[in-house]
């Protein structure tokens, strides 16, 4: 054991000055993700993310074996994929977003918070010299990154494994010649954004309640009721911006479009900068929280 | 502001109520450079005060400012102050190398710097060994130790330890108590609470005594001591060849209260309300009576006694 004691490197000036140094806020943000990104990707609480992105996927390689062995020749054109995405994939995922991502982002991001208060070690992260919004952007950051690719992975197997019964030959036609990419972007878009919006709303409510029960079925309520609210109350939710985006309307389902939808010109940034209030409020909350763990 | 006070930690009038629940109640302090030690039973505001000073809890009123730095600022605040908790819990799936570089890489250190001070944090500690070891299999004395190392890595000015000697062996808590003195001595503020009152004693330079959220005392041993001298006179034991008239000449005096021989008539032991007559006088009897001192020791000039003094049976079983 040494006794003798050392400086700190110049890197972290002592005396700087008071603005924000963005050079170290991205340094302090990359840190963070560098701890929170091996937590959200490869330890016990990523499980339920892969298991639930991937659940669906059995279903679908089932589906897909049962479809292609029911097409028959004539059906080889380009309508037989379209017509696949145009049904049951889109209601299957309107189902998937509802339930498997907005339970995933429920259980990623509130995770942020909520499992390191039950660990007890949060407190690391709030003895270090980042500010609290810092801390709540890396976490954030961290936990979307590993959704959306999980998510975005996800949605692409699905909807390919919906194409691939009529073949690669019909598949590529309605990719590259038909609207097929354009829909597969339209679903990855929906995917990444239901991440942004849920993972926003359930790290604020990681950062307010122990127990993610009552919240949780509140949140799936309101979400579920969005289409019957007054106009102004369908603007706070996630799935009043994610419905617009549909590229083939779900008519059947809980997005079922009542009123008319958002254009995706507005819908995109009205929900980025729902996001951004929710995160703003977050850092607020996360600014005035104390660490006692006491009845935790 | 002073300029004392942005080389000190203030606390003008902080209290801190959980709900209806006392933590500290109108504390007003001042910590300066060296080792201060915190001392009261369980329950007292210890770990209150070094939370508020830290920012994980915020007072219900008051102010606190940590060499000129309000707690609500950590990006100003941590890179001067490490705090090592109670909490004996770590992010899991990390070696104690991971845990420090880790947090390290939190505060904005380069990888190269962080590699660095990392290394040289757990060499201080002794754990330079151990560091690619998990530590969730690491003894209690090891994550007490690496604890200890996360929090002086960044070197920091200001160091709060809440409990710092618990689950140390002699020989780690020698090692560790020369860390602190080394630390104290670079001109750093450390804050120490311990419920080993011997070693509270042997490594502060000032107390805190807390009872029930107040400040009982505060201050050097010596002048805390004083403070309790007309309710509690000071014991001294001194070993002599005359004890029976040492004794005699020294109960003459009003501030000696209490004079008692020992069994083997090689001693005696006396109770005063004055320390500093008392040792003139004593001085003057051994001159005039040709007395050969053996020893003289004051019993109960240290923390304990104070605390015992002070806080009494609310701290016992301590």
């Amino acid at each position: 054991m040494s006794a003798a004691v050392t400086e700190p490197p110049a890197s972290l000036a002592e005396d700087s000055p008071r603005g924000i140094d963005w050079s170290l806020v991205l340094r302090q943000i990359t840190g963070i993700m560098r701890l929170e990104l091996r937590r959200n990707l490869f330890s016990r609480r990523a499980f339920a993310l892969y298991f639930l992105a991937f659940s669906p996927l059995p279903f679908f390689m089932l589906w897909a074996i049962m479809a292609r062995r029911e097409i028959t020749y004539h059906e080889f054109d380009i309508e037989g994929p379209a017509q696949a995405v145009a049904g049951p994939f889109t209601f299957t995922f309107v189902l998937y977003v509802g339930s498997m991502l907005f339970l995933s982002a429920l259980i990623t991001f509130m995770s942020l918070y909520r499992t390191e208060i039950l660990e007890r070690s949060l407190h690391y992260y709030y003895l270090t010299p980042v500010r609290r919004w810092v801390l709540v952007v890396g976490k954030y950051c961290s936990a979307l990154i590993a959704s959306c690719t999980v998510f975005a992975v996800a949605t692409a197997a699905l909807f390919f494994l919906t194409c691939i019964p009529w073949g690669f030959g019909e598949m590529n036609r309605y990719l590259f010649s038909g609207p097929g990419l354009g829909n597969l972007v339209a679903y990855l878009g929906i995917a990444v954004l239901g991440c942004v919006g849920y993972g926003a709303v359930f790290l604020l409510v990681g950062l307010f309640f122990r127990n993610a029960i009552a919240p949780a079925a509140l949140i799936w309520g309101w979400e579920a009721i969005n289409f019957l609210l007054p106009p102004l109350l369908q603007k706070i939710s996630v799935i009043h911006y994610l419905k617009a985006l549909f590229p083939i309307p779900p008519s059947e389902t809980f997005v079922a479009v009542i009123t008319n939808p958002t254009s995706p010109w507005i819908s995109v940034p009205g929900l980025l900068i729902f996001t951004a209030l929710v995160l703003a409020f977050a850092g607020w909350r996360a600014r005035h929280m104390e660490i006692s763990y006491g009845g935790e | 502001m002073a300029v004392e006070e942005k080389n000190a930690i203030v606390f003008d009038n902080v209290s801190k109520f959980y709900g209806e629940v006392l933590g500290i109640n109108r504390v007003t302090l001042t910590f300066e450079p060296g080792i201060t030690g915190l001392v009261g039973p369980n329950g007292s505001g210890k770990t209150t005060l070094m939370n508020l000073m830290t920012g994980l809890l915020h007072p219900t009123q008051g102010e606190i400012r940590v060499l000129g730095e309000s707690p609500d600022h950590p990006e100003r605040l941590f890179s001067r102050l490490g705090y090592c908790t109670q909490f004996d819990s770590f992010p899991a799936g990390m070696n104690g190398y991971q845990f420090i570089y880790s947090f390290l890489r939190v505060h904005g250190f380069t990888a190269s710097e962080a590699k660095k001070l990392s290394w040289q944090a757990l060499e201080r500690v002794g754990l330079e060994g151990a560091a690619k070891r998990r530590v969730a299999g690491y003894s209690k004395g090891m994550r007490q130790r690496v604890r200890l190392a996360q929090a002086i890595s960044h070197g920091p000015r200001v160091l709060v330890l809440d409990e710092p000697l618990n689950g140390l062996d002699p020989m780690a808590r020698a090692e560790v108590i020369e860390v602190f003195q080394a630390l104290a001595e670079a001109g750093c503020h450390l804050i120490i609470s311990s419920h080993i009152l011997h070693e509270v004693d042997m490594i502060s330079d000032r107390v805190v005594l807390l009872s029930s959220g107040y400040v009982v005392a505060e201050g050097e041993i010596g002048g805390v001591r004083s403070e309790t001298m007309e309710e509690h006179p000071i014991q001294v034991l001194i070993r002599c060849d005359k004890p029976s008239l040492v004794a005699s000449r020294l109960f003459e005096q009003d501030h000696v209260v209490e004079a008692t021989l020992h069994d083997d008539h090689g001693g005696l032991e006396v109770r005063t309300r004055d320390a500093d007559r008392f040792y003139t006088l004593l001085g003057e009897v051994v001159l005039a009576e040709e007395v050969k001192i053996e020893t003289v020791t004051v019993a109960d000039a240290d923390v304990r006694a104070v605390y015992e003094y002070l806080i009494g049976n609310e701290g016992e079983g301590r």
